[in-house]
């Protein structure tokens, strides 16, 4: 296949999944706390919405900033695509575009002159401490495998067999992770509703339009990520059944749990961290 | 060019002396990454801060006066020059001579603001900044004792890793962290970041956090697996 048509239907797929995933995430909370809740397909019909919606910009907003960084967020994320499910390529890649995702994060907020973005802004920088965990994976696949690309891990684990089994604390960690970046999670500080939606709060119309785009995107990239590194080759059913059981997994953990206030949410992460980390390296040099 | 870092292929060098600047796939998105950036921060004005007032019905609007602005987005673009050149350096030297230059003008980037709460994180970064130069350059230095190389391509190539190599990692990794000020030194940036000028303080979040996972790169190399 072209290439450019393989990262094309690539990034649609990442898109429509991603959304659908949240979606379901929805339905169940909704389900769990006796609501009917929105049609699964609701979070693409939002995101279709704002980009027909008229865009405004704040007065106060650091221009062009305000509007590059959501472009920004867009490519990095296309790109997140491209390294991963087209072309196999460095984890340690995928690692460093999550890691500009947080400086996205913070900045959309503050670019706006919004006290709620301000102070989504100012817990992003809080939350970077428990970016901790992310760095620890990286560290201990690498030196459990010997390898940061993509294809190389999967290789690896079609021969010794899917490393969550061999580093299980990893993937927890891992999973930790992902369970951040959900809406309405109990580490989600960065867009809980008590500062309105935090970093979006004044993005309208277009710019929110792909600010949607993007985290669909993103939890697709989070999810695939994940099966990929810890199960290994697995066909495409097992990745479509796996996403919806860790989006449903954790639809039931954000139904059931409060939003943590920042400090909690970071001393808790930090000390899953902490667990996973001495963990496995106890594991490994067992 | 038949050489692997971490399983990458790499692109291509750039040798200038005994300064050798290389791109893998990594490296590069990086180094565009912080280029991009630092050119958006050059051109962009700073959002206007809306607070309410105490005591009445109003709201107070806080800017950046125009020399403050000036000088923040000089720093702000050396910060995003050095954060580019950290990113694709071939040389351990190097890369800690631009960790400590980002600390040096994160420091000024804040330092310009006329507010006292920000001047005094700013100088509780200070004194963290300036005593994490001792383990970076001194972590390097361990490293080139027991290599006997500061060259990352030379150490790539090495089969082995010695406790010496692994004390001048752990040095190295805790003067980066000082000098970014990431965990467990962020509670500080947090109150530099309330102040206005989102473009200037992406600069500092930006250099930390690229440097962190360039850093992640050099250790791994330099660590090799179980």
């Amino acid at each position: 296949m072209n290439l450019m048509t393989n990262i094309l239907i690539n990034v649609i797929i990442a898109f429509f999944i991603g959304s659908l995933l949240f979606g379901l995430q929805r339905k169940i909370m909704a389900r769990i706390q006796g609501r009917p809740g929105p049609p699964i397909i609701q979070h693409i019909l939002h995101t279709f919405k704002f980009f027909i919606k008229e865009s405004a910009f704040p007065y106060t907003a650091a221009m062009p900033f305000y509007i590059a960084i959501t472009a920004m967020l867009s490519m990095i994320w296309v790109a997140a695509v491209i390294v991963g499910p087209v072309t196999g390529g460095s984890l340690l890649l995928i690692f460093g575009i999550y890691a500009v995702h947080k400086i996205v994060e913070h900045n959309a907020g503050s670019s706006s002159g919004s006290p709620y973005g301000k102070l989504s802004c100012v817990r992003a920088v809080y939350s970077a401490a428990a970016e901790i965990p992310l760095f620890a994976v990286l560290v201990i696949i690498y030196f459990k495998t010997g390898t940061m690309n993509i294809t190389g891990l999967i290789n690896y684990q079609t021969v010794h067999g899917p490393l969550l089994y061999a580093i299980p604390l990893a993937a927890l960690m891992f999973f930790v992770l992902i369970m951040s970046k959900a809406p309405y999670s109990p580490f989600a500080i960065t867009k809980g509703k008590d500062i309105v939606s935090g970093y979006e709060t004044e993005h309208f119309g277009l710019l929110r339009g792909y600010l949607m785009m993007s985290e669909s995107i993103a939890w697709y990239m989070l999810l695939w990520v994940f099966l990929t590194v810890f199960l290994g080759p697995i066909s495409i059913p097992v990745y479509l059944i796996g996403m919806i059981v860790m989006s449903s997994i954790i639809a039931f953990i954000n139904a059931t749990t409060p939003l943590l206030n920042p400090n909690h949410s970071i001393m808790m992460q930090v000390t899953f961290a902490f667990i996973g980390i001495v963990g496995s390296f106890a594991l490994l040099m067992i | 060019m038949d050489i692997t870092i971490l399983g990458s292929q790499i692109i291509g060098i750039i040798p200038l002396g005994d300064i050798v600047f290389y791109f893998t796939q990594f490296n590069l998105f990086m180094f565009a990454t912080a280029l991009a950036f630092t050119a958006i921060v050059a051109i962009s004005k700073t959002e206007t801060q809306v607070e309410a007032e105490f005591g009445k019905l109003g709201d107070r609007a806080v800017t950046v006066a125009k020399k403050e602005f000036k000088i923040r987005r000089f720093l702000a673009i050396i910060c995003g020059l050095a954060t580019a050149g950290a990113m694709i350096t071939g040389d351990l030297f190097d890369f800690t001579l631009f960790v400590c230059l980002t600390g040096i003008v994160n420091i000024g980037i804040v330092g310009a603001v006329r507010q006292v709460d920000v001047l005094d994180a700013a100088y509780q970064y200070g004194l963290i900044a300036m005593m994490a130069s001792l383990p970076l350059f001194g972590g390097a230095a361990l490293i080139l004792a027991a290599t006997g190389t500061l060259s990352l391509l030379e150490i790539n190539s090495l089969t082995y890793t010695t406790p010496m190599m692994i004390l001048g990692s752990i040095l190295l990794f805790l003067g980066v962290a000082g000098e970014t000020g990431v965990a467990p030194f962020f509670a500080t940036k947090a109150e530099m970041f309330r102040t206005p000028g989102s473009p200037f303080l992406l600069i500092i979040h930006l250099s930390s956090l690229l440097i962190l996972v360039r850093l992640i790169e050099i250790l791994l190399m330099i660590n090799k697996p179980f």
